[in-house]
């Protein structure tokens, strides 16, 4: 029995189908995307495939170049550090702890940036007016100088200066939150559903957040090359992850000293900094790029 | 105008409050006695004659004389060198302003015409290539771009100095902190080898901060261009027979630039943050440089002041920004919210 069709079109995809429509036009996206799902891997799975175990040294191999080298061997296939240790297995570890760390703290950011937006946004007078000054007073301290002072307080380590970047990077998520919830406030079905007696969380819940998240995500891939940048800046700085946590940063940091005799020390870990950094900048425009498409259809 | 002057100037004072209060906050976060860590001073007594108060002092008592020895320059001293932190942080400060304020203008002579190149003729071949190095430039860490112009120009092919602000044979006494003022004020050495030197030394530092901040420029400058030409007036000059060069620079490179400004006072903290990186690996005599030596040998006054210091500078600069943008935009909205 045939139905009576109104429209062209059986099946309406979701703004979430047509955004993924619109993105995966973009190659440069995808194989963004590709190159976040390898890290993705690597923070999952990452021991299982490194070859050795990165704090190993091999006195016999000081200094080997990577395998694409005259002089290098296929046993160490990026070469290794002036203690000997493998440096494909240091990177894969190094990668594991900086991509997966950042992960985690750009979320704890968002979800702690989002509350206080909300609140500062949904709000007026006075309470709006001290939470925005105290932000304004933490957006001027720049991330390293914030890192230090809580370096100087708590002591080094990798979970201090994670502190750091996350109170650096909360009023980024506060500022765009209160900017977009303001805009939102002032809408038609914002105040129908007042109107209709919603209390703050309803209205939060089912009008706000859903005409947010797409900002939200696009905020997110920002925040989290910035935080990749900033965690790997503060370990090269010897004031993030020390000794025994291997973080590319610090893995650069290690290399300093042999930057003229063995290049391949740095450049390499800097490279899969960048490679990580560009990935989620390019997946990040991707995902812009699409949504202003869609809005536009 | 008037009214918005009077709330910025509000919003300076009131930032810059917070900012003090933090600091004093620090001297109780901070590991060791109080006192210490608000002058630097070792023994409670010299420490309480520096602040001018009793030994009974409570809090509040304890942050007004501190706050009013802060607004005087008594910042303390240093617990390492024992000399007065104000003093130290006037030296180092201005090299990171100047530092700063090269970075943003290289990256200002040469993000603005690429964004106007790039955002004139969208998605086509010369865009795309623009588009692509921002992007390329933006996933820089700054730290490695710096080692890497240091492997290849400094140790590689040395044709540029890799510490340091001047050749220090030179001899150049400091006045300003301003490294071309103080060689302009100097007396009895080659003006224009220490000129050409000091450029030397400038050189790789200026480029390695530039290189973000003018990506972001960069991509800034593209969006708004392409909005701005496609606004109803600039169909309406096309109408009128205008050349397209004429339309650019009547009615599309001002406007574009108008949503610049905003953009470069939210970039301060970025750029500052930058500065501060790379002077540590260039020895830059800078407050980056000062602060991570005094990390790295826990004297706590010294980082108390740092905060003063470079959020006070950020907040200034932030603000005159601000005012500026305000100045040269009246379609601003009057009563947006003022913001850092």
């Amino acid at each position: 029995m045939s139905r009576f069709n109104l429209y062209q079109d059986e099946f309406h995809p979701s703004p979430w189908r047509q955004t993924w429509r619109e993105f995966k036009r973009s190659h440069v996206a995808m194989a963004g995307v590709v190159v976040l799902a390898i890290f993705a891997f690597i923070a999952f799975f990452g021991p299982l495939i490194s070859p050795y175990d990165p704090t190993l040294q091999n006195t016999d191999a000081l200094l080997v170049p990577p395998s694409w080298d005259a002089s290098g061997t296929v046993r160490y296939v990026m070469g290794t550090d002036a203690l000997g240790r493998d440096l494909f297995s240091r990177l894969i570890h190094g990668a594991q702890v900086t991509f997966g760390t950042s992960v985690m703290l750009v979320l704890i950011a968002m979800l702690v940036g989002v509350a206080i937006g909300v609140m500062a946004g949904m709000s007026n007078g006075t309470r709006a007016s001290v939470i925005n000054h105290l932000l304004d007073a933490l957006m001027v301290i720049p991330t390293l100088l914030l890192a230090i002072i809580i370096v100087a307080i708590l002591g080094t380590g990798l979970v201090n200066s994670m502190w750091a970047i996350t109170l650096a990077l909360i009023p980024h998520f506060v500022h765009h939150t209160r900017n977009t919830v303001r805009e939102l406030m002032n809408k038609e079905y914002i105040l129908a559903a007042r109107l209709d007696g919603a209390s703050k969380t309803h209205i939060f819940v089912h009008s706000l957040l859903p005409n947010m998240i797409e900002m939200l995500v696009v905020q997110w891939t920002i925040a989290l090359s910035v935080a990749i940048l900033d965690i790997t800046a503060l370990g090269f700085l010897n004031l993030g992850a020390q000794g025994s946590t291997i973080e590319l940063g610090a893995i650069l940091a290690d290399s300093v000293n042999v930057v003229y005799i063995a290049p391949w020390n740095i450049a390499l870990p800097g490279l899969t900094i960048f490679a990580m950094v560009f990935a989620v900048n390019v997946v990040g425009d991707g995902l812009r790029a699409a949504l202003n498409r869609r809005l536009r259809h | 105008m008037t009214k918005i002057l009077l709330r910025y100037l509000n919003l300076l004072v009131l930032t810059l409050l917070v900012v003090i209060v933090f600091s004093f906050t620090l001297g109780y976060l901070f590991p060791g006695d109080v006192y210490t860590n608000l002058t630097g001073l070792e023994s409670k007594a010299e420490a309480l004659r520096y602040l001018k108060v009793d030994s009974d002092a409570g809090f509040f008592s304890l942050f007004i004389a501190y706050f009013s020895n802060t607004l005087v320059g008594q910042w303390g001293v240093s617990s390492i060198t024992g000399e007065p932190l104000f003093s130290e942080v006037l030296l180092s400060l201005p090299a990171t302003l100047e530092l700063g304020f090269y970075a943003l203008l290289l990256a200002v002579v040469v993000g603005l015409p690429c964004g106007f190149f790039a955002g004139l003729k969208p998605q086509r071949s010369l865009d795309m290539s623009i588009l692509g190095a921002s992007a390329v430039m933006y996933s820089f860490p700054v730290f490695w771009l710096a080692m890497v112009f240091i492997l290849i120009f400094s140790l590689n092919l040395e044709w540029l100095p890799m510490s340091g602000r001047v050749d220090l044979l030179l001899n150049v006494p400091t006045v300003s902190g301003f490294i071309f003022v103080d060689i302009l004020l100097a007396d009895n050495i080659d003006k224009g080898h220490a000129f050409v030197d000091a450029l030397k030394h400038l050189a790789l530092p200026t480029l390695s901060v530039s290189i973000i901040t003018m990506a972001t420029l960069i991509r800034a400058v593209r969006r708004s261009t392409l909005d701005v030409m496609r606004k109803p007036y600039i169909i309406a000059a096309q109408s009128r027979g205008l050349s397209s060069a004429q339309i650019f620079l009547k009615h599309g490179m001002r406007n574009a630039l108008l949503p610049i400004l905003p953009i470069m006072a939210m970039q301060v903290t970025t750029l500052i943050t930058n500065v501060m990186i790379v002077e540590s690996l260039f020895s830059w005599p800078g407050m980056g440089h000062w602060l991570l030596q005094a990390i790295y040998q826990q004297d706590y006054p010294a980082i108390r002041t740092g905060l003063l210091a470079v959020a006070g500078a950020v907040i200034v600069l932030t603000i005159i920004i601000e005012v500026l943008s305000r100045l040269v935009d009246p379609s601003r909205e009057k009563f947006d919210r003022v913001a850092v």
